[in-house]
Formats: structure tokens, sequence, C-alpha cells
């Protein structure tokens, strides 16, 4: 046991990260990726699926073949027409029975001659006129007010769980919270521009979705943020910024299992959804959760938890009590302290006798001066009434 | 709460679930028929409806903002619910494509119907004697109305508009419908004396130029029904009394035959008085036939036809439209709030009909259709139909009431259709036709490998990682996989819920996340014990810890979806209704399943074994501390 591996630290809290220490560090990482990804918007946009942008349906006679045919010919078509790569040839929908059955088939708005082309070859392919085939413009089915509405309840939601984040923790907390959540969202779309990944209403559901999760694992690190720096200016052993690394680290398994736990299926849905079927609302809705929520995971570790930190600093009563704990430090010479790292508590073997456990603010027993505010829930208590068996 | 007594509730939950899942409504056909959630257009295809835009009056198809406009309302009229999924398209210039899940033919009828609303008094009434006066009875046979009872609350005019809360209207007297039997039984005589309806004071309508085409169409009608026929029938004033003779529609005859394109080229009076115009008729008249707010119009209601003045409220005067069930009646009932501009003009229309001026035919044409009538009556016109024709019991300054022959559904119909607004477009529906599902079982079926797959994924890391907990986090996910399962069934009945591949993917999301809040229950749990308590006193401490964090982040998760329920619309509702349901349903397990079960369980030995547990390192790491303090002690 005398030196244990990282995974075996990770797993008792004890990983020791320098994180909030370095917050200068991820601010700027994290701003580099806001630029690229507000200029990306700016620059590329978004390629819009067809249910947003509206395309062209072109509808061929039943009677010339099967389904699987005529997808097969329509492929062809476009690839003989040189767009196979922007006219995003759907799914192949038969409609109506019997003799005037006809099958439809969207792609990517195209132009005239273009759709003229593809018309002639897949006639050709299929042994029809081409005049037995008809290509018509379809408008977008998931219309701009869709959209809108959808942007408009973001933003009621963003004032309502600031509010309630206000209220669950104190005001410093939710604005990181929201912050947070913000950057996840920016960044997601942002590598959705980037990458040039179509947009459809998968997409922008799975994108919808990002937000709770994305806050909760924020909850999750900010919960043990306020346990560990409750009545913290009672004393003078450790800073705010020290009292939180400390809670991330504590939370750090906590957050790569619960990112781990939902990234799970969701990889499930991407790479095997996607690997069998090629594209589908599978893969569209995987990818988005995927990036999101693998994005919340990081955010709410080396953004929010920093941010929370650079955000207390200049509350008068924390300063005061940041420069106390210092003052006392460099008087009992106790060594070089980085800031965000724990001072060692005498041991020469920082990494033995796992100092950080030992002195692990314990729930229960904290220090005696200053409770600041009062614990939610039911307290110290036990749930009431366990029956002994 | 006894952990014996959560576990009692949620097995009560599972029962009356699954009781609804396959004894509910709707519930039929065969075990496993019961057992069908209703899955979406993408997965089983459905029902696909082409409407049809009237070109404009010079031939071009309506521009691409009203096309864009009656797509929008049409989208709201089909996804009311907002679960449905349906899609609505523009194809090409003219069509609008609506394609829904499954057999939707009932749902789709009417979304196409252009809901203009118009409030117009009523200035005549008259039977449908159309079959008699073509046929006269050599007895006197009982004719029977030939009007087509209309899916929207048509039937008996019984209607009585209560002015809001306070007044309840008194029920008008006798019976409409029935009362204006055809023949035998008196006709109306109201308009036996009346002429021509003087247009009632405020509003005189300007005389209406005939344009070039009706002109046209007139001259062929001329030649259709013969020029004699057509002389008898410019000069009627009055409905023709069939009472006193029952041949006397015998000239009218070869009106019968006009198409409704045809009868819409007629003057208001002629389509009011030749008696052998049937309502039937007069209902084909093409979409938007009586749309004109300044003419004078004739309607349908239940084998009455009703001469009817200007529409002095229109739909646009309306604010809000709400079904609501009136306790006192037992009757759906759609109450209308209207604009302030529209209750202003409603109080007016309601004076003039609760006051009639002297001269006003109206109120012989109330009395005629309602005996005992003291009031005149205003006729709601949807489109080409009289949907009720209340008589006015007081000068009404607030919210007001359509009675009529409503149900639930036809009530929440109307209300949807007068709240989107009418359509810009008059369209014509073609026939709906069938569609396959665009990504079909393959899909399907992939979707459900990867969501199996994915989830076993998690059993095994959790197994890995937290050993037996493991297999509470399993069981757990199990359960909320079952709970939702039958959510699903039974709202895909009752509301429509409608699950597409996208939705599936959501649940199954929704599912890992739920087992989330184990890991911070179990985190927790490896906390209180690497402080060195004992399992039985850390179980309830760590639960009440971590159910504060639970809450929290399922708080926020619900805000988001009730938000996004109640503003947003289309897909997005459907999304955030999933996203409401399967959170709630992940509280209902962490509460009534998790937190019993793992009460029990710390009162077992086997939990403490650090093999079986997973919180092992955990205490063995406690175990070593103690011993190490003790060495330097």
């Amino acid at each position: 046991m005398a030196s244990k591996g990282l995974a075996e630290r990770l797993y008792l809290g004890e990983a020791n990260l320098n994180i909030v220490g370095r917050r200068k560090m991820w601010f700027g990482i994290f701003a580099g990726l806001l630029i690229v990804a507000l200029g990306s918007f700016v620059l590329r946009g978004f390629d819009l699926g067809i249910e947003f942008a509206g395309g062209t349906q072109f509808a061929i006679p039943a009677s010339t073949g099967t389904q699987a045919e005529a997808q097969s010919a329509m492929a062809r078509a476009v690839e003989t027409a040189g767009v196979a790569e922007e006219a995003n040839v759907g799914p192949v929908q038969q409609v109506g029975k019997g003799a005037d059955a006809v099958y439809t088939i969207r792609t990517a708005a195209l132009s005239q001659e273009k759709s003229t082309e593809i018309k002639n070859s897949v006639a050709a392919d299929l042994k029809v006129s081409p005049d037995d085939i008809s290509d018509d413009r379809v408008s977008a089915a998931w219309g701009t007010q869709v959209t809108q509405q959808a942007l408009l309840g973001l933003g009621i939601f963003l004032v309502l769980v600031l509010g309630y984040l206000v209220v669950r923790f104190e005001w410093r907390m939710a604005v990181a919270a929201v912050m947070s959540l913000l950057i996840d969202l920016v960044l997601t779309a942002g590598v959705y521009s980037l990458v040039g990944f179509e947009v459809t209403p998968s997409t922008v559901i799975g994108f919808l979705t990002i937000l709770g999760f994305s806050l909760y694992d924020v909850v999750v690190v900010f919960d043990k943020v306020q346990e560990n720096t409750r009545g913290i200016t009672g004393g003078t052993a450790q800073t705010y910024a020290e009292a939180t690394n400390l809670a991330v680290n504590q939370t750090l398994m906590r957050s790569i299992n619960t990112g781990l736990v939902a990234l799970l299926p969701v990889g499930g849905l991407l790479f095997i959804g996607a690997g069998l079927l090629g594209a589908g609302s599978l893969k569209d809705l995987g990818l988005v959760l995927f990036v999101g929520m693998g994005l919340g995971v990081i955010s709410s570790i080396l953004f929010a938890a920093p941010m929370l930190v650079a955000l207390k600093n200049q509350e008068p009563r924390i300063k005061s009590h940041n420069a106390r704990v210092l003052a006392r430090r460099s008087a009992a010479r106790s060594g070089d302290v980085a800031r965000g790292e724990r001072p060692r508590s005498g041991k020469s073997d920082a990494e033995e006798a796992p100092a950080l456990a030992g002195s692990t603010p314990r729930p229960g027993a904290r220090p005696a001066a200053k409770r600041g505010g009062t614990r939610g829930g039911a307290g110290n208590r036990p749930s009431g009434g366990q029956k002994r068996r | 709460m006894h952990p014996g007594r959560q576990l009692a509730v949620l097995g009560l939950l599972f029962v009356i679930l699954y009781s609804l899942v396959f004894f509910g409504p709707g519930a039929s056909g065969s075990f496993t028929d019961r057992l069908h959630p209703k899955l979406g257009l993408d997965l089983v295809g459905g029902t696909q409806a082409t409407y049809v835009a009237s070109l404009m009056s010079n031939g071009q198809p309506p521009p691409r903002s009203s096309m864009e406009e009656a797509r929008k309302i049409i989208d709201q009229r089909v996804n009311a619910l907002g679960v449905a999924e349906a899609e609505v398209v523009i194809e090409g210039n003219t069509n609008i494509v609506v394609s829904v899940a499954g057999e939707a033919e009932d749902q789709l009828k009417n979304v196409g119907q252009a809901a203009q609303m118009r409030f117009r008094k009523v200035l005549k009434a008259t039977g449908d004697n159309a079959a008699v006066a073509v046929a006269p009875p050599s007895a006197a046979p009982s004719a029977s109305a030939s009007a087509a009872p209309k899916p929207s609350g048509s039937v008996a005019p019984k209607a009585n508009t209560s002015p809001g809360p306070k007044v309840t209207a008194s029920p008008s007297g006798g019976q409409g419908g029935g009362e204006l039997a055809p023949s035998p039984s008196p006709s109306p005589s109201a308009s036996a004396s009346a002429p021509a309806p003087k247009p009632s004071a405020s509003a005189a309508p300007a005389p209406v130029p005939v344009n070039e085409k009706k002109k046209q169409q007139r001259a062929a009608i001329e030649k259709k029904v013969g020029p004699a026929a057509w002389t008898a029938a410019e000069k009627l004033t009055a409905p023709v009394d069939l009472q006193t003779d029952p041949a006397a529609g015998l000239p009218f005859k070869a009106f019968s035959t006009l198409t409704g394109e045809e009868v819409n080229a007629l003057t208001p009076e002629m389509q009011f008085n030749v008696p052998t115009i049937s309502c039937e008729q007069l209902d084909k008249r093409p979409n938007g036939a009586i749309d004109a707010v300044d003419e004078q119009v004739v309607a349908c209601q239940s084998g009455a036809k009703m001469f009817l003045d200007v529409a002095k409220v229109v739909g646009t005067d309306i604010d809000s439209a709400t079904p609501q069930l009136d306790q006192q009646q037992g009757q759906w009932v759609v109450s209308l709030d209207f604009t302030s501009e529209g209750q202003e003009k409603w109080t007016a229309l309601t004076r003039e009909a609760f006051q009639p001026a002297a001269d006003d035919p109206c109120l012989a044409a109330a009395q005629a259709l309602s005996t005992g009538a003291t009031h005149c009556l205003v006729a709601v016109v949807l489109d080409k139909e009289v949907i009720s024709a209340p008589e006015i019991q007081g000068v009404l300054t607030g919210q007001s009431q359509i009675t009529g022959q409503f149900d639930a559904a036809s009530a929440k119909e109307l209300a949807d259709q007068i709240t989107y607004g009418a359509l810009p477009v008059t369209f014509e529906a073609a026939a709906t036709k069938t569609v396959s599902a665009t990504l079909g079982k393959k899909q399907l079926e992939a979707g459900l490998l990867a969501a199996a797959i994915g989830m076993g994924l998690v059993a095994i890391y959790a197994f890995f990682y937290y050993r037996l907990l493991g297999s509470v986090i399993f069981l757990s996910l199990l359960l909320s996989g079952l709970l939702t399962f039958g959510a699903l069934v039974v709202l895909g009945r009752t509301t429509g819920f409608t699950l597409t591949l996208a939705g599936i993917a959501g649940f199954i999301v929704s599912l890992g996340v739920a087992a989330d809040s184990f890991v911070i229950y179990f985190e927790r749990l490896k906390d209180e014990i690497h402080e060195g308590r004992s399992a039985r006193a850390a179980v309830p401490r760590a639960w009440v810890r971590a159910r504060r964090t639970i809450i929290s982040a399922n708080t926020i998760t619900i805000m988001a979806a009730v938000v996004l329920y109640i503003v947003s619309i289309g897909a997005v509702k459907g999304f955030a209704f999933a996203l409401g349901l399967s959170t709630i349903l992940d509280l209902v397990v962490v509460f009534l399943f998790r937190h019993p079960i793992m009460t029990m369980f710390a009162n077992t030995k086997a939990f403490m074994s650090p093999r079986v547990s997973g919180l092992g390192r955990a205490m063995k790491q406690q175990q070593q501390r103690v011993s190490t303090d003790v060495k330097e002690a």
C-alpha cells in the first residue's frame, strides 16, 4: 500500500489534483474554445437537414419494382449527377396502395437542372418514362416557429433554474452553474458547426436533453463544495479555493462515474445504431448527446468549480478569510503552499498515510464556529423509524 | 416509512398500471396486442392526407407566405396535443401534405378546414323541404330532412349562450331540428309574410356586385333548369309554401339537380326560397362559399335552412376558445373569450338580437325554429355550416359559450380550430393514402439492440464497480424500464402519445441518467463508511444526504420538461413530455424501490463483506487508518 495508483486514489477521492489552482489555464482554454465555436457559427453556420431547410421530393411509380430497388436507383442517380454528398438522400416511403402507389424519396434542395438529371437517370435505371417521375419542392416540416419556441423555452428555463439555484445554493453558485451550462450548449453547437454534422430534429431534441444533464453534474459538485466550505471562515485551516478543490477531488470519481454510466447507453446508441444503420435519428441523437454529455462532465469539473472560486474570491468575507489563512501559514512556515494545494499536515510522506482522507472535513464534525445556513432535508437524523429485523 | 410499506406502494403502482395496460380503456385484441405502445410514423408508417389549395381569383397559386401560414396552422391543429409527432409539409406550390402515424383518417378529416368563424343573426328560417318538393306526397308521409348530419356540433339548435358563469340562460323552449320537420307539420310561417328581409339597421350590406363569372354561371344554370323555372325562382320572395299546396315545389324540380358550385352562383334569396334546393346541395358548395363578411348568406343546420345576416362578429374577434364540461347541463361546450374590440362587437350583436327592432324579421325566424322564443337567434357559422344557433338570452358582455351536440373530442376540435385561427387559404381535401414507415422494423430492432447493449454495459460496469450493489442498480433499471413501458402503452391509447425512434432513444438515455442517481448514493455511502460508520448507520445517513442531491438534480430536469412542454410546439413538446415522464418515474423508483431495498440490505451480514458490496476498499482503508492511528498513538 506504499504508493497507490491514480485509479485507487481516485476511488478514494484522494487524487489530489490541483484543479482549482490552475483556473486561469482552464478559463483560457474555455475562452479559446468559445471563440472558435462562435467564430464557426458566424463563418460556417450549420448544415441544416431537410426538415429545416426543405428539399426536393421525387415520386416514382411503385410498379417499377421494390422499395429497395427505388432506393438504390436513387442512390446511383445522385452519384452520377455528382451530388451524392449534398443531396443527402432520405429513406424511401411507399405512399398509397395498389395501382397508383408511388415511392417517395426526399433529398436536400436541388437545382432544377440537377433534379431533372436525376429524374432522367432514375427513369432510365427503372425503365420508365421520365414523365412518370415527378419532382416537387417540399417545404421544411420543422417551421422556424418550432425553433423559436424552443429557444424561448430555453430562455425561460435558464431564468427559472437560476432562481432555483440561488434558493438552493447561493447566487454565485447559480451564476457559475448556469455559465457552465451555457458553455456546454455553445461548445456542443460549435462541434456541430465545425465538423458539419447535419442538424435534424433529433439533434435539436438531443440538444435540449443536455440541459438537465449538464446541470446535474454541477449540482453534484456544488453540493459537496457547499458541505466543505460551510463554516470555513470559522477556522483558518484552508482557503476557499483549497476547500473547493478538495470537494472537486472528492466528487471526481462520482463525476467520472455518472458521466460513464450515462454515456454508455448513448455510446451504444451512437456506435451500434449508426454502425448498423448508417445515418438516421439514432445517430443524430446519439451524437449530440455524446458530445454534450461529455462536455457536461468536463465543464462541471474544469469550469464550474474554478469559476465559483473566482466569483467567491471577490466576496469580502472570503477575501479576508483567505488572507488570514495565508498569513497564518507564512507565519507557521509550513512549507511552500501552492495555491490550491492542501497543506501537508506534518506527515513527510503525503502519499502514504492519506493525509487527505484523515483531514477530510467530516460532514458530521464541522468546525463548531459559525455553522452558516441550515442543512437541507432531514439534517442528521437517520430517516425515521427503521425497524430492526 | 417502513421499507416493506414502500415496496407495497410500488407493487400497487405496478398492479394499477398494468391492469390499465391490459384492461384499461382502449385495450383490445390478444394478450400481446395489448402490449403495443403507439409507434410513430417513422416506425410503422401511417396515413397521409393531401390538401390542395384553391387557386386565387387570378388563377395563381396562393403566395408562399400564406401557404406557410396555413402549414403552421394545420401543424398546430394536428399536433394540438403535441405528442403525436405528425409531419406537415408544403409540397410543390399548392399542396399541404399531412402525415400521421397509424390509421388516422378521422383525425385528418377536418384539419384542412378553413375554420372561418362567423356570427350571423338568423333572419329567416325554413325547413329543408327539398325531398317533399321534388316528390310531393300523395298521402302525408313524413319525409325526412335530407340534411347530412355533420361531425361538428350540428343537430338540435337547442343552444343557449350563457353569459359567463353568472347568468344561466333559460333553455329555449321547443326543439329546433325536430320541430322543423318538413311537412306535414306546419312549416315555419314566419317568412311567408315577410318580404325580403331588410338588412338590420346597423349595417346595410352593399348590393353585392355580381362578377362576370357568376353571370356566366347563372346563364348556364338558367339553361339547365329551363327559363320557366328560373323566372319563377327569381320571382320568389319567400319560401314556397308546401303546406297548402304540396305540389307547389314541382316547377322548381330541376333545381334539385344543381351541383354545389352551381347553387353557390345563385343569389342567397334563391338559395333560400327555392324549395327544391336541399341542405345537402348547400353543404356541397365550394369551401369559402359563405365567408364573405358583408354579404347575407344561406346556411343549414340539421334540416333547417337559415337566411343569415351579414357577419358582425368573426373568428379573429375571438381571443381564445376552450372546451369545457358544463357541470349544470352535463354537456360539453366551447367557451369563448373575445378580444377587447371583439367583445364590443359581440355585445352589440347580442343586444341587437336580444332586443330586436320592430321590423326585424329575426324574431319570427327564432319562433319558427324554437317555439316560444322571445329573442332572436345568432348563428355560429363555421365554414359552410351553422354549428349552433343559440337564442340570445341577454346582452352578453363577458365570456360566452357555444353549445351544441359536442362530445369531449369535438368540443376540443372546435376550440382548437378557433384558437389556431382560420386558414388564409381554402383547401380541398384529396384522398387520404397509407404511407409506409420510413425506417421500419429493422431500425427499430437495431435501436432496441443498441439499447440492450448500452444497458448491458451499464450493468457490467455497475457490477464491476459496486459488486453486489450493482444488482440493485440492475433491478432498478429493469423496474424503470417496465414502468416506462407500461406508461407508454397507456398514454399511447389515452393521449395519443406516439413513440418515434428518437423517443425510444431518449428513453434509453434517460435510463442511463437514472442510473446516475445510484452513483451519487453509493459514493455517499462510501464516504460514510470511509468515515468509520457501520453499514447500518451509513445507509440512512447516505440516503438523507444523497436524497437532497438527487431531488435537486431531478427538479432541474422536471423544470426543463415543464417549461418546454408549456412553451414549445411540435416535436419539442413531445420530447418535453417524455423527459418529464421518465424523470418522474425515475424518482418513483428511487424512493419506492432503491431506498427500501438498501435499508433491508444494510441489515444483512453479507452487505458488509468487502467482496460483496464493493465498499470493501473503503472499509479496508478505514480499518488501516484506524490501525495506523493506533500505532502512532
